[in-house]
C-alpha cells in the first residue's frame, strides 16, 4: 500500500531544520570564523563556536527531552527550572565545601562520591513524581500542579543551602560540566547518552505510541486499556529525573549552586525547544529529534547574539524576533499557504513543459 | 415559489451536482457514508471550496465563505457532532456570538428569558442558566438545534439530528420541524432512518459516491426502491440475515449475578452463552450503556458477582475485562473510541498492544499487516493505513474501532450503538459480520436503539429500564410490540 506523504512544508521538523541552517548561514557570512573548530591538544579537546552551541544547549535538550512528552500528554511541567536548583543544592550541600562549617582545609565530601550525585537525583525523581501523581492520580491542572514545585523546589533549595551560595573545587564534581571525554566536552556526551536513552525508552517500546494516544484523547485511551495515570506519572517522574540532570550540569559547570538564579527561565526555554522541534501545544504527535534541533536554535541564537557584542539588555528582544519568526513560519496557516503555492507552481510547470 | 439552487460540477466528492431546496419544503438528503452529503452541506455552509458551480439563494448568487458567513446569509445549520461548550450555561450557549447589549452590557436577563422561551417550544423546562455539561445529550442536542432555529434562518439544515434522541424527542423535534416549515422555512433534513425520512419530508435527493442519483416525491416511491436506490445493491442481499444457530452444547460464557453501580444500575442478572448474541433493549438512559460500562471495567462494578467462562472475576478496569478477553465498542465513538490524531495503523493496533504491554512493542511490519488485513476485511474506505482516523467518514471509523478490538480476538464482544449514525448499507454489513463471529464461536452483546436490528439479530433480549433489567425475551419470535410493551412497564417480568 502506498503511504501518504504530508508536504514537506506541512512538516514542522523539516522547518526547524532549515530554520537553524539558515542562522548558522547567516552567523557564518558574518563571521567566517564561526565554523571554525579548533583540536587543543594540551586539553585534548575541541573549541569553537559550533562546539560551544552544543555544549551551552546541554540542560535545555536534555530538560525538554521530558518536556517534549509532558506536552505531548497536553500538559506542561512549569517546575523544572526550580528543580535545577533543587539538585545543585542538594549536590553543593554534600560536597560540604561551606567554610563556616568546615573552616580547616581538607575534603570533606560525602563518600562514596557517586552519593553526591545519586542523592539529587533521587530528590529530583521523587518531585517528578510527586508531580506525577498530583496530575495523574488527583487530575490537578498541569500548570497549577507544578506551580506548586516551581515555587517550593526554590524554596527547599534555600534551605537546604541555608540560604547560602557556597563554590566548590571538588575536581570530580567539576568535571561533569566542565570536563571532556572523547575530545568533547562532557555535557555534550551526557546530553547523546541521555537523548539516546530516552529516544530507544520511547520508540523501540510501545511507550511513545501509548503518550501519544493518551495526549490525544484521554478517555478513549482508557477505554482501550491504557492505564492514563500511570502513563502521566512515569512521564513527570522522567521529567523531574531529566531535570535533576540538568541542575547537576549546570551547577557543576558554574562550581556553585544559587538557588535564586539556577534553572531561571528554563521551563520557557525547555517547552520553547519543544514547540520549535514542531511538537504541538495540545499534545498528542510529538517529536524529539524535532525538540533537540528547537534546543540547538534557541542556543545558536543566543550565541549568535553574544558573538557579534548585541548588548545583553537587547538580547530578549532579538531573541523573541527570530522564535516570532521561525513560529510563525511553522504555523498551519502559512504551511498550507506555501503547499498551495508549490502545487500551482507545479501544476504551472507541467503545462509550460 | 423561489427556491435555492446548487450545482457543483468537477468536484470529486461532489461530481457536478444539483440540489434544490423550495421554501416551506423538508427536503431530504441520502446516501451512504462517504455518499457526499455532508460534503454538499459543507459547501453550502462555506465549510469547504467548492471548485466549480454555483449557489444562489432567492435568485441572489451567494458564496458563503465560513459557516459566520452563510449564518448571516440566512443559512443555519446543526451538525451532527454537537458543536457546544459543555462549560457554559444553556442559554450562553444558545446565545453564544450574538448577545444581545444593553446600555453596554451583556444583558443576562434578556438571554435566559429569550433561552427558556425558545426551549419552551421544543416543551424542555430545564434551568437554562445551568452549565450544559449538566444535562443528557439528547437535551444537548436539542439546544443546539433550538439555538440554530433561533437565528433568523431561510435554510435549516439538519444533519443526523435525531441520532441520539429518543421517540418522545423526536416526536417533539418533528413538531417544530412542522412549525417551521408552515413558517416557510427550507429545511434539509440528513438521516439514516429511513420512516422519518418517509415521515417529513415532501421531497429526497439520493446521492452516492458523489453523483446525484435522484430526486422523487417522498410519496411517489417505496422504501425499498429508495434503500436499492442509496446503496445500489439488490435488498434481498442485505435484509437476508440469518440469527446465529445456537450449539446446544455452548458452554456458558457470562454469568451476572446482582451486579450494579448504586445509583446507575442495580440488580442485573443474565447469562451468556458462547456464540450467543445478547440483544439489548431500551431507552436512552434506561442503564444498556451503564451496563455495558460495568462489565467491561469503565465504571466500577460494586455490586454482585461476575462469572467469565465459569470463573468468578472481578473487573475494576478496562486492563482487567481485556484479559478476560472481553472487547467493547463504546456509543460515543468521538469521546471514548477514536484517538483522532493517530493513524489508521496505530487506532487499530492500540488495543492489541495494550494488552501485550508497553515492554513488547508491536513490530512496523506486524501493525502494517494487521492494519492491512482489517481494511480488506472490513472495506474501510482509506487510501492507505497512515490516514489520521478523524480524516474518515463515521462509519469507518466505527469499523476501525471494530477491527481494533477484533485484532484482540475477544471471547466476548460488546458493542454499544455500532450502527448509530451510519448509513444502511455499512449497517447491513456491521450486522453481518456480527452474525458471523457468532457463529464461529465469538458471543456478542449488542445495544442498540433501533428495535427491528436488534430482534433480526439478537438470539435472547433484554430490555432494561430505569436502570433496571425489566424482562428478557427470546429473539425467535418476539414482535418490536413486545418489546415496547416492556419498555413502557405493561408487561413486566421473564418472558423468556
Amino acid at each position: 500500500m502506498k503511504k501518504s506523504k504530508e508536504s514537506i512544508f506541512k512538516s514542522k521538523l523539516a522547518w526547524a531544520v532549515v530554520a537553524e541552517l539558515l542562522i548558522l548561514l547567516v552567523a557564518g557570512i558574518l563571521e567566517p570564523n564561526f565554523f571554525h573548530i579548533e583540536y587543543n591538544a594540551t586539553t585534548g579537546m575541541f573549541y569553537g563556536s559550533l562546539i560551544d552551541i552544543v555544549n551551552r544547549s546541554a540542560e535545555i535538550t536534555i530538560i525538554a527531552m521530558g518536556m517534549t512528552m509532558v506536552i505531548a500528554l497536553g500538559g506542561t511541567d512549569i517546575s523544572v527550572g526550580a528543580l535545577v536548583a533543587v539538585a545543585g543544592a542538594f549536590a553543593l550541600k554534600l560536597l560540604r565545601w561551606d567554610v563556616t562549617l568546615y573552616p580547616t582545609p581538607g575534603d570533606y565530601t560525602i563518600k562514596p562520591f557517586i552519593l553526591v550525585i545519586l542523592v539529587p537525583l533521587l530528590i529530583c525523581t521523587a518531585m517528578g513524581l510527586f508531580n506525577g501523581v498530583l496530575i495523574g492520580k488527583f487530575k490537578l491542572q498541569p500548570i497549577i500542579a507544578t506551580l506548586i514545585l516551581m515555587v517550593a523546589g526554590r524554596g527547599i533549595a534555600q534551605i537546604a543551602t541555608n540560604g547560602k551560595q557556597f563554590t566548590t573545587g571538588y575536581t570530580p564534581f567539576r568535571f561533569i560540566g566542565q570536563g571532556s571525554m572523547f575530545g568533547l566536552p562532557f555535557p555534550i556526551v551526557i546530553t547523546i547518552v541521555v537523548c539516546a536513552a530516552v529516544m530507544i525508552f520511547v520508540r523501540k517500546t510501545a511507550f511513545g505510541t501509548f503518550v501519544e494516544s493518551v495526549g490525544v484523547n484521554p478517555n478513549a485511551s482508557r477505554v482501550t486499556g491504557l492505564k492514563s495515570d500511570k502513563i502521566i506519572m512515569i512521564v513527570y517522574t522522567l521529567t523531574g529525573f531529566l531535570s535533576g540532570v540538568a541542575g547537576l550540569i549546570y551547577s557543576s559547570r558554574i562550581s556553585s549552586c544559587d538557588s535564586n538564579n539556577a534553572g531561571v527561565n528554563y521551563e520557557m526555554d525547555a517547552i520553547l525547544a519543544v514547540v520549535l522541534g514542531g511538537t504541538s501545544m495540545t499534545g498528542g504527535k510529538f517529536s524529539l529529534v524535532g525538540t533537540i534541533i528547537g534546543s540547538l536554535i534557541i542556543r545558536t541564537i543566543t550565541t549568535l547574539v553574544y558573538y557579534f557584542g548585541i548588548t545583553s539588555e537587547s538580547i530578549m528582544a532579538f531573541k523573541a524576533v527570530i522564535i516570532l519568526i521561525v513560529i510563525v513560519i511553522q504555523s498551519e496557516p502559512v504551511g498550507k499557504w506555501l503547499a498551495t503555492r508549490q502545487a500551482r507552481r507545479q501544476k504551472v510547470g507541467e503545462l509550460r513543459g | 415559489m423561489k427556491g435555492i439552487e446548487i450545482q457543483f460540477p468537477g468536484v470529486k466528492a461532489l461530481d457536478g451536482v444539483d440540489f434544490s431546496l423550495r421554501r416551506g419544503e423538508v427536503h431530504a438528503l441520502l446516501g451512504e457514508n462517504g455518499a457526499g452529503k455532508s460534503t454538499l452541506i459543507k459547501c453550502l455552509t462555506g465549510v469547504n471550496k467548492m471548485d466549480a458551480g454555483k449557489i444562489e439563494l432567492e435568485g441572489k448568487e451567494i458564496r458563503p465563505t465560513d459557516p459566520k458567513n452563510a449564518m448571516d446569509l440566512g443559512i443555519s445549520t446543526v451538525f451532527q457532532e454537537i458543536n457546544l461548550c459543555d462549560n457554559l450555561s444553556v442559554a450562553e450557549n444558545i446565545f453564544i456570538g450574538r448577545q444581545p447589549i444593553r446600555r453596554g452590557q451583556i444583558d443576562w436577563k434578556e438571554i435566559n428569558r429569550r433561552s427558556q422561551e425558545l426551549l419552551e417550544r421544543f416543551k424542555i423546562h430545564i434551568d437554562v442558566t445551568r452549565p450544559l455539561s449538566q444535562y443528557s445529550t439528547a437535551i444537548q442536542q436539542m439546544v443546539s438545534i433550538a439555538r440554530a432555529v433561533d437565528v433568523d434562518a431561510k435554510v435549516l439544515i439538519l444533519d443526523e439530528p435525531t441520532s441520539s434522541l429518543d421517540n418522545e424527542e423526536v416526536k417533539r423535534l418533528f413538531d417544530v420541524m412542522r412549525d417551521l416549515k408552515a413558517q416557510g422555512m427550507g429545511i434539509i433534513f440528513i438521516t439514516h432512518f429511513l420512516d422519518q425520512v418517509f415521515e417529513m419530508s415532501d421531497r429526497l435527493t439520493v446521492l452516492r459516491n458523489g453523483h446525484l442519483i435522484g430526486v422523487y416525491n417522498a410519496n411517489e416511491i417505496t422504501k425499498l426502491e429508495l434503500v436499492s436506490s442509496m446503496i445500489g445493491k439488490d435488498l434481498d442481499e442485505i435484509f437476508d440475515l440469518k440469527r446465529a444457530a445456537q450449539k446446544p452444547d455452548a458452554k456458558m460464557m457470562l454469568d451476572a449475578d446482582h451486579i450494579g453501580v448504586p445509583g446507575k444500575v442495580e440488580d442485573i442478572s443474565f447469562n451468556q452463552k458462547q456464540g450467543e448474541l445478547l440483544g439489548f433493549a431500551g431507552l436512552l438512559g434506561s442503564g444498556r450503556t451503564e451496563t455495558a460500562e460495568m462489565l467491561f471495567g469503565v465504571t466500577k462494578m460494586q455490586n454482585g458477582d461476575l462469572k467469565v467462562a465459569g470463573i468468578p472475576v472481578k473487573i475494576g478496569e478496562p486492563m482487567d475485562a481485556i484479559n478476560h478477553k472481553i472487547a467493547f465498542c463504546p456509543e460515543d465513538r468521538k469521546r471514548d473510541g477514536i484517538i483522532g490524531d493517530l493513524t489508521i495503523r496505530e487506532n487499530i493496533a492500540l488495543a492489541l498492544q495494550a494488552r501485550r504491554g508497553m515492554m513488547k512493542p508491536m513490530s512496523r511490519k506486524e501493525q502494517d499487516e494487521l492494519a492491512d488485513k482489517y481494511i480488506k476485511m472490513l472495506s474501510i474506505a482509506t487510501p492507505d493505513a497512515e490516514k489520521k482516523i478523524k480524516e474518515l467518514s463515521g462509519g469507518n471509523q466505527q469499523k476501525v474501532i471494530l477491527a481494533r478490538w477484533m485484532a484482540t480476538e475477544p471471547d466476548l464482544l460488546i458493542l454499544d450503538e455500532p450502527t448509530r449514525g451510519i448509513d444502511v448499507g455499512a449497517k447491513a454489513e456491521i450486522q453481518r459480520l456480527m452474525l458471523q463471529m457468532c457463529e464461529e464461536g465469538m458471543s456478542i452483546i449488542f445495544i442498540s436503539s433501533e428495535l427491528d436490528e436488534i430482534i433480526r439479530c439478537s438470539n435472547r433480549i433484554i430490555v432494561m429500564r430505569d436502570g433496571k433489567k425489566a424482562g428478557e425475551l427470546s429473539g425467535e419470535n418476539c414482535t418490536q410490540a413486545d418489546i415496547m410493551r416492556i419498555i413502557a412497564g405493561e408487561k413486566d417480568g421473564e418472558t423468556a
